[in-house]
């Protein structure tokens, strides 16, 4: 400290008084809107039709949000598989949006939607995907 | 003792009215402190969260009292009534619907000194009952501090007793017709802020509920109803000492005369008391944001070497010009 | 801390957490309203002098690093982040650059910029933030409120950026999640230009402000013989005059091609803490500006492999709070075979009691927070059994085990 500047007692008033004249920065949610940045990592949003069931989604997942549930098989060759959807159980995840990045088919986004208040559990577990092509 | 004066004590302008100043004084104070920092302090309680202390006091009321198992019980749970007792009868001393008070002395700025001790030795008291940790060092602090301020603010309340040559606060504010004594004792008027600030442990000499540093300070171990009243007696201690400022310093209630109406008169005299003392109450406030927290030892100096003479000399000075 | 003969330790030891019998021992903590997370400091006080501080950490302990040992390699990021809310981005980073190292992989340039840019941001929050406690702490609580409402513009960066305030996700393996939006270049340039003018008058208001002063110039005073008996990192080091940073002596991200001008202060007080923060933050808002007019063109992320080659990384960079130390161990497959974390305030701890000594009461929380303890990023239980001289970790098991047993024999 080279030069030091004068002390004051209640140097912080002029700050104060400047203070008050501004309008003040408090954003009044849930009263007013508020903005959010484009980018927000939100709800997880899944898109049915494009859905392919490939389970990468499940796998990459760090918060085990994914549960691959089979509905339905079909034949490759000679052999039966399962067909599988995902079902998310929303009140675990994260948002961190890793399934967005590995999902190849795009299916995957994070909404703008936070939110997430609910009074039982079940409400947040999202089945959307299970219709297939719908 | 008639039933008007019973009215006035109780009601207004007693008891009842100097509570409701008392919520009214800390919705100002957290809104003013709001909006020095950038924020909107309450809103959502009543209108302009007006209701805001209101509701924290019922919210206090009707919260489980625990009391500690090495405590003074009966200190405990009886100490808080007799806290709120000593500004709820200092308060009546102090006119405001003209010269006259509700209940008046002669001697009555003794009574208003006594109060104020008798505030400060109830919280010490309760503390003391409190039997734990961090109330201990609390009351240490508060003792320390008490010892500190209390002779300046002495000698800064004396100063306009001897200005006006009377000892009630009402002979005070009658000899503030011509001018106000904030003029010829603007130094004690100032000593009386900070030695009040002091008194009402506001920043900067908050130390002895410092919240950061020993939790709650003397208070930690209160609930429910008992601190709800603990509360609302610092908010009316609030009231009181700036109250006590006005008529002192400021003329009381004192100012142009409007109407000869007795009635709409005293109304006009209540409307300069409460403009006054809403002035003293934002000079309070905008200092107490304002500053960070002194140490006990710092503070002490500070009474001790600075305001305590400074007070000696404006007396000295005020009885060699009268 | 090891003058008490083993008896009376091991009596104390083996009386439980909250021991109130010791005359003269005030118990700051575990919870307390001026620590932002529990810990706890036996204080041992005449009247309102500390002479003796024994500090107890490990309330906060959640097995992380045995946790981690579980997970694939991109899992980890996520949960390394979570370790620390201020400091979270510095984990995930020198996470993902250990395992880099591991690999050994390299990232495009500008990724490596991107990772500066993000870094220098959670630098600017976290230093604001620890201003304002600080202020908070003393008592002063519009400093508090103003430098916070002047934080809320760096979060909202952080936020169009990464999607999210605090854990940011920012980068991954092999780069860094997406790119900077358009148009944000221009706003993070305006937001600098605020912080640093808003940061010159507090510099001025923390130097002059009489009770701001007095509450923070002498106290907490450590010098630099101090320093190098205790080893304390970060500014807590620098504000003694010896000028160490990560940054500037093993540069990681584009640290190489944007160095910072390593900021010290002379007195070791908490006030030349504040002066200190203050100028790291003028020369943050510096770096920023001079990382995004830098920044080449060019891919921000590439493909990483799913499972990393077997070997041992270390890879430390400078946290806000001082180094930031991660080894990473591989044996091969998906999941790390070990990650062992050391965090700054681990090793701030000793040298924050030795500051405390002599000090009033009253100057706990500020002394505390002099050294921007962040006890989530630090907790790690080790018991010492001064009989037998032995030292060894418990894992998670055997100390529920044990807590069963010790209970049950009470």
């Amino acid at each position: 400290m080279t030069d030091r500047p004068r002390r004051k007692i209640a140097g912080a008033l002029g700050e104060m008084f400047r203070t008050v004249v501004k309008q003040p920065v408090t954003a009044q949610y849930p009263f007013g809107k508020t903005s959010l940045p484009q980018r927000f990592r939100g709800k997880l949003d899944v898109d049915p039709v494009k859905c392919t069931g490939c389970s990468i989604c499940e796998i990459v997942c760090p918060a085990g949000v994914i549960t691959m549930v089979p509905v339905g098989k079909k034949t490759i060759g000679s052999r039966q598989v399962d067909i599988k959807r995902p079902v998310f159980d929303l009140y675990t995840c994260i948002s961190c949006g890793q399934c967005v990045d590995d999902c190849k088919f795009g299916a995957l986004s994070l909404t703008q939607d936070f939110e997430l208040a609910v009074f039982k559990k079940k409400s947040l577990v999202m089945e959307k995907a299970l219709k297939i092509g719908k | 003792m008639d039933l008007v004066q019973v009215v006035e004590l109780l009601v207004f302008p007693g008891l009842t009215f100097f509570v409701f100043l008392a919520f009214f004084f800390e919705w100002l104070e957290r809104k003013t402190a709001a909006r020095m920092q950038g924020r909107r302090g309450p809103v959502v309680t009543g209108p302009f969260g007006l209701l805001q202390p209101v509701a924290d006091f019922f919210k206090l009321a009707a919260k489980e009292e625990i009391v500690p198992a090495e405590s003074d019980t009966f200190v405990f749970r009886w100490g808080p009534a007799l806290y709120f007792a000593a500004p709820a009868i200092g308060i009546a001393f102090i006119p405001v619907l003209g010269s006259q008070s509700v209940l008046n002395n002669p001697l009555d700025l003794l009574f208003m000194l006594f109060v104020l001790t008798f505030s400060t030795l109830m919280a010490t008291l309760l503390g003391y009952a409190s039997a734990g940790r961090y109330s201990t060092i609390a009351i240490g602090r508060l003792v320390i501090q008490y010892t500190s301020y209390e002779i300046p603010l002495l000698l800064a309340m004396v100063t306009p007793a001897v200005l006006g040559g009377s000892l009630s606060i009402e002979g005070v504010v009658s000899a503030q017709s011509s001018y106000w004594y904030i003029l010829p004792a603007f130094v004690a008027f100032v000593v009386f802020i900070v030695a009040a600030l002091a008194e009402l442990e506001k920043p900067p000499f908050d130390i002895p509920e410092a919240s950061t540093e020993i939790v709650g300070g003397w208070m930690t171990e209160f609930s429910g109803n008992a601190l709800a009243y603990i509360k609302l007696t610092k908010n009316l201690s609030y009231v009181f000492l700036s109250a006590l400022a006005v008529s002192l310093f400021l003329g009381g209630p004192g100012g142009p005369v409007l109407f000869s109406n007795g009635n709409l008169q005293a109304a006009v005299y209540a409307c300069y008391f409460l403009l006054k003392l809403f002035a003293v109450g934002f000079l309070i406030f905008a200092i107490k944001t304002g500053l960070a927290r002194v140490r006990i030892d710092q503070a002490a100096r500070l009474f001790w070497t600075v305001l305590t003479p400074l007070s000696l000399a404006q007396l000295a000075l005020v009885v060699l010009l009268r | 801390m090891s003058e008490q003969n083993t008896g009376e330790k091991r009596a104390e030891a083996g009386a439980g957490l909250m021991q109130y019998s010791t005359e003269g021992m005030m118990p700051f903590g575990p919870v307390h309203p001026s620590l932002k997370e529990p810990e706890y400091f036996k204080l041992y006080l005449e009247g309102e002098k500390i002479v003796h501080v024994e500090p107890r950490i490990g309330y906060v302990h959640r097995g992380i690093e045995r946790a981690a040992q579980e997970r694939t390699w991109i899992k980890n990021i996520y949960m390394f982040e979570r370790i620390c809310g201020i400091c979270s981005f510095h984990h995930s980073l020198t996470y993902t650059e250990g395992v880099e190292a591991l690999a050994p992989f390299e990232i495009p340039k500008r990724a490596k910029y991107l990772r500066e840019l993000v870094a220098e941001l959670e630098r600017i929050h976290s230093h604001l933030l620890w201003l304002g406690l600080l202020g908070h702490w003393a008592g002063f609580d519009t400093l508090f409120m103003w430098i916070w409402k002047d934080r809320e513009h760096v979060l909202d960066l952080e936020e169009a950026i990464s999607g999210n305030r605090v854990n940011k996700s920012y980068t991954t393996l092999g780069g860094v999640r997406n790119d900077l939006p358009d148009g944000l270049a221009e706003r993070i340039r305006t937001e600098m230009a605020y912080i640093e003018k808003r940061v010159e008058y507090y510099k001025g208001l923390v130097q002059s402000e009489e009770t701001l002063v007095v509450r923070t110039k002498g106290r907490g005073r450590i010098n630099q013989d101090v320093a190098r008996k205790l080893c304390p990192v970060g500014p807590l080091l620098r504000c003694t005059g010896i000028a160490r940073d990560v940054r500037a002596e093993d540069p990681y991200a584009s640290y190489g091609d944007v160095p910072p001008q390593v900021q010290t202060s002379k007195d070791g007080d908490i006030a030349s803490l504040m002066t200190l923060r203050l100028n790291e933050l003028t020369d943050s808002c510096r770096m920023v500006r001079e990382t995004l007019e830098r920044m080449p063109a060019g891919p921000y992320r590439v493909n990483f492999p799913r499972s990393v080659p077997a070997g041992e990384a270390s890879h430390h960079v400078e946290a806000p709070r001082g180094e930031l130390f991660y080894f990473v161990k591989s044996a091969g497959g998906s999941t790390p075979e070990r990650v062992k974390v050391r965090t700054s305030t681990l090793a701030n701890i000793l040298t924050a009691t030795e500051m405390l000594k002599g000090h009033a009461l009253a100057d706990v929380p500020v002394v505390l927070t002099g050294m921007d303890p962040c006890f989530g990023c630090m907790d790690r239980i080790s018991v010492v059994d001064v009989d037998k001289s032995k030292e060894w970790t418990v894992g998670g098991e055997s100390l529920r085990r044990y807590g069963i047993e010790y209970y049950r024999r009470k």
